[in-house]
């Protein structure tokens, strides 16, 4: 399921490209997440609870950044997890412009659900997605907002 | 002596709406499934399913929920192999080992891979969900004509491209048994003819969602050395021989019991893994075991049906004589074979001569693996894609001709004095008057007055189509030539002491309402009351001998079958009355429960006397035996062949697309009939699961093999506010290969209805150019040829 959107940051691409790769900011941002580890350089293990519908759950898994390119403000996450309700994955390509008082950061990807998530949610998914994709960002906000201050 | 005077008139049941006596105890609640059944000691089964379509097992890792307490033992599908060998099928095609649990590739998203036996149900659940398997993905295999080129891989090594039965060709010119195919004939139709219609079709899957999920409960006892199955299924005494053949016990050691059953469509013709695994798991433990299917299991481990694309060219002449037909058929069966998968599309391939008088028939069968659920028998197997593709393709040359989708019919119509009609196909038709079906469905819908309402909604700007489809189908299966189980029926009558009769029957009823129209006939034939008839049917420990119930044949060899061990016992008792009454047996009539001389009917001895006589004969009279019981095997000759015709009428939203069914005109001819309100009941139930393929069902799995139609929020059945007031009627051409004439109903009312929606619908839309749309009628379909895009 092909996932797109974007979301507008009041603050300077700079401080919002550092924020979205850092560590601590991405722990904190995660919603739903009980346990964040680093395993390498920008990949890291972590356990999130989902609570909407048929796909709620504990998952386990993966988020990993990849093809970083500074230059042109692009790179891509992908996430892994699995839980009882099945497995979920996504891989989405980020890319931040900066817009008149601050940065868009828009994304455009694709979800797929393995076992009852696909099962009994795949419908719930792409809602699901957007729903936890816009915690995210929210909480996102929050730590640039913290680090302009 | 008693007087006949005192005695009210019975009157025949035979032909009569007399009330399901099924129905009190299932409508209240009061009927015994499986799920109701428990036995002392009895442990619960949970089975830990893939949740990918196609991998590598490379670990599971039981531990977690080995330690779980309630748990007994947690078993992964290569150590069940140890003691379980693959699952036997019935056809005699090639086939993969298939084991109930997989050993170290799964190949379809639900396939088990690992089994929990714990006290509790539940608990048996959360063992099975704290099992963790970690697969080594393989590419799915789902997109079926690229599966026939084995891509993206081949499914199983021994089968290449992925195709498990290659080009079978049939029809005119083919001689199977030579091996020789005569191309003379198909090539002059087609280079005879004036218009060739050609057309892709697909008639998609379906999940067949009995109201009733699976359940088993397996019971070895190891003391008696005897096996117990209680099992959801249409035919315990297939499941009594399977399941013995596979735990290594003999027939003699195991009786199958089918309680209540609420539902099979055939799917419960199979015996699954879970069957066998629960027998061979409760025979190594010495304990009872239950699994009872939820219905998330049911959508994925439960068999699909339908499931076949087809290829059709049609040659005709201008004047609507159809000189040929050319098919191609490939059949996506799913990931294995099950007890008949292969089979079922034999018998599109077997009714592709329709209704029609075509000169020159020939099709092409193709069956092919991949990565999804197996199919087989789903109400009508094979039958109603049969019907869906030829009555497509009539609806496509009439439309071309201009001609009224009638007139093309009856151009084409197998007349009645051609019966027996040995068709191109190799089926020999019993019996048939096709004209006589159409010409009252005509009246009845006031065919010419719908055409003119719809001419008038159409002028108002409204999207209203008509569709008509005709069918024929084979039931009453069969002589023991066309199943691999054998066609017969057994059945037993005792006449008891006090002069009420049981009754076995091999068919085993799961909602045909057998033990009403049985009744009736017993009652007919004695000329007793009903309720002095009991039914008993579903334990091989009571009913001897049985093949089940599927295919349309309760009626047809289970209810002649019955007769006929009633007519042997009716001679034996004629004798006991003619000793008592010192007449000649030829002499006596059986009527409103006496058993009199004919012509004196103020003199007689009661049922009941003459029953309580022979079993204290005394004196016991010269060449008798004591007793009133008897058991007959009967196999009727050929199939029969019931047929239809069915009208809609649907009108299209121009702004969303939703298409709504105004209208449903069925006349269906099943020969005689028992009971006219079950028959009707049946047709009635055919028409739902039709008309939810037509417009609202479909399995779909995404690229992955990922079944996203998993749960009734996504897969949808219809319901009554989803349906018109059907308006039914019949013809009565009975059958000649059986006493009663009965043709058997089951299936009908799932082949007419298919087509003549979906010629409804491509006549709402015939005015945006569209000639053909495969099922289901998604408003989203619909709304892009409204909106100039394509089907």
């Amino acid at each position: 399921m092909e996932i797109t959107g974007d979301h507008h940051f009041k603050a300077p691409r700079d401080k919002v490209w550092q924020a979205l790769l850092d560590r601590q900011a991405l722990q904190a941002s995660m919603p739903g997440c009980e346990r964040f580890e680093e395993v390498s350089p920008e990949s890291y293990d972590l356990t999130i609870r989902v609570g909407i519908a048929a796909i709620k759950g504990t998952y386990t898994g993966n988020v990993q950044v990849k093809d970083l390119d500074e230059a042109r403000q692009t790179y891509r996450l992908l996430v892994a997890g699995s839980g009882k309700p099945g497995h979920v994955q996504g891989d989405a390509v980020m890319h931040l412009t900066d817009i008149p008082g601050g940065t868009l950061v828009s994304y455009t990807g694709e979800v797929k659900a393995q076992g009852a998530i696909a099962r009994l949610g795949s419908r719930l998914l792409g809602g699901a997605a957007k729903l936890m994709i816009g915690q995210f960002f929210k909480a996102m906000e929050k730590q640039v907002e913290a680090r302009t201050t | 002596m008693t007087s006949i005077a005192d005695r009210p008139t019975l009157p025949k049941l035979i032909g009569e709406r007399v009330k399901r006596r099924e129905d009190p105890r299932l409508i209240q609640g009061r009927a015994t499934y499986v799920d109701d059944l428990k036995v002392a000691g009895m442990l619960h089964l949970a089975f830990k399913r893939s949740d990918i379509a196609h991998g590598k097992i490379r670990s599971i890792d039981i531990a977690a929920a080995a330690a779980m307490p309630g748990v007994e033992l947690v078993i992964t599908g290569a150590q069940l192999a140890e003691f379980l060998a693959p699952m036997p099928i019935g056809t005699p095609f090639p086939s993969p080992a298939h084991y109930a649990v997989a050993t170290d590739t799964v190949r379809y998203q639900g396939e088990p891979v690992a089994v929990v036996v714990a006290s509790d149900r539940y608990l048996a659940r959360d063992a099975a969900d704290a099992i963790e398997v970690e697969f080594d993905p393989l590419p799915a295999v789902i997109n079926l004509e690229q599966a026939m080129t084995g891509q993206p891989t081949v499914i199983h090594a021994d089968f290449p491209n992925n195709l498990a039965v290659p080009y079978v060709p049939g029809g005119t010119g083919v001689d199977a048994v030579a091996g020789t195919v005569d191309n003379t004939a198909i090539d002059k139709a087609f280079a005879d003819a004036e218009i060739v219609i050609s057309q892709r079709m697909m008639n998609h899957r379906l999940a067949p969602s009995a109201m009733e999920p699976r359940g088993v409960l397996a019971h070895f006892e190891p003391g008696k050395e005897q096996m117990t199955i209680w099992s959801s299924t249409q035919n315990p005494h297939i499941l009594k021989t399977f399941i013995a053949a596979m735990t290594g016990l003999s027939e003699t050691q195991v009786r199958a019991i089918a309680p209540e059953v609420g539902g099979g469509f055939g799917a419960k013709i199979n015996i699954y893994g879970e069957e066998y695994a629960a027998a061979a798991l409760s025979k190594k433990l010495g304990v009872p075991l239950k699994w009872v299917e939820d219905r998330s299991e049911a959508f994925q481990a439960t068999i699909h049906g339908r499931d076949i694309l087809c290829y059709i060219d049609v040659a005709a002449r201008r004047d609507g004589k159809v000189l040929g037909l050319k098919l191609k058929l490939i059949a996506d069966i799913g990931a294995y074979n099950m007890l008949l998968t292969a089979a079922i599309p034999t018998l599109t391939m077997l009714m592709l001569n329709g209704t029609y008088d075509i000169p020159a028939v020939r099709a092409e069968l193709t069956e092919v693996f991949t990565n999804k659920t197996p199919t087989d028998a789903y109400r009508g197997a094979g039958r109603p894609e049969a019907a869906y593709f030829v009555e497509r393709a009539m609806d496509m040359l009439a439309r071309e001709l201009g001609m009224d989708p009638a007139d093309v019919r009856k151009k084409n119509f197998i007349q009645p004095s051609q019966f027996p009609y040995a068709t191109q196909m190799g089926a020999v038709y019993d019996s048939g008057d096709y004209e006589k079906a159409l010409n009252l469905a005509l009246k009845n819908a006031n065919w010419d007055g719908l055409k003119a309402e719809r001419d008038r909604a159409r002028s108002e700007g409204r999207l209203v189509g008509l569709g008509l489809a005709f069918y024929v189908e084979v039931c009453g299966l069969g002589p023991s030539a066309s199943l691999p189980t054998g066609g017969w029926e057994h059945a037993g009558v005792t006449i008891e002491r006090g002069g009420k009769i049981t009754a076995t029957t091999g068919s085993s009823p799961h909602g045909q309402g057998n033990e009403t129209t049985f009744a009736q006939m017993l009652a007919d034939q004695f000329s007793i009351p009903m309720s002095d008839v009991t039914i008993l049917h579903g334990d091989t420990g009571v009913v001897k001998q049985g093949i089940g119930t599927f295919g349309s044949r309760s009626q047809a060899v289970g209810g002649t079958v019955l007769m006929l061990a009633g007519d042997k016992v009716k001679k034996k008792m004629a004798k006991f009355a003619a000793a008592m009454m010192d007449a000649n047996e030829n002499d006596l009539v059986f009527e409103n429960g006496m058993i009199s001389v004919k012509g004196s009917p103020g003199t007689g001895k009661s049922f009941a006397e003459v029953a309580s006589y022979a079993y204290v004969p005394v004196p016991l009279p010269a060449g008798l035996e004591p007793g009133l019981s008897d058991e007959a095997f009967w196999e009727p000759e050929n199939n029969t062949y019931p047929f239809g015709c069915h009208i809609a009428m649907l009108e299209i939203d121009r702004e969303t697309g939703e298409p709504k069914l105004l209208k449903l005109v069925a006349v269906d001819d099943c020969g005689t009939v028992i009971n006219p309100m079950i028959v009707e009941g049946q047709v009635h139930g055919g028409l739902a699961q039709g008309i939810g393929q037509a417009m609202i069902e479909e399995v779909v799995y995404d690229e992955d093999g990922q079944l996203i139609t998993g749960s009734f929020m996504d897969y949808a059945i219809p319901r009554a506010t989803d349906f018109p007031w059907f308006e039914m009627d019949k013809t009565v051409t009975p059958t000649p290969v059986n006493p009663l004439g009965a043709k058997g109903v089951g299936e009908a009312g799932t082949l007419g209805s298919t087509p003549c929606i979906v010629n409804a619908a491509v006549d709402a839309l015939s005015g945006f150019g569209v000639k053909h749309i495969d099922m289901m009628l998604r408003p989203e379909k619909l709304w892009n040829i409204i909106n100039g895009g394509t089907a």
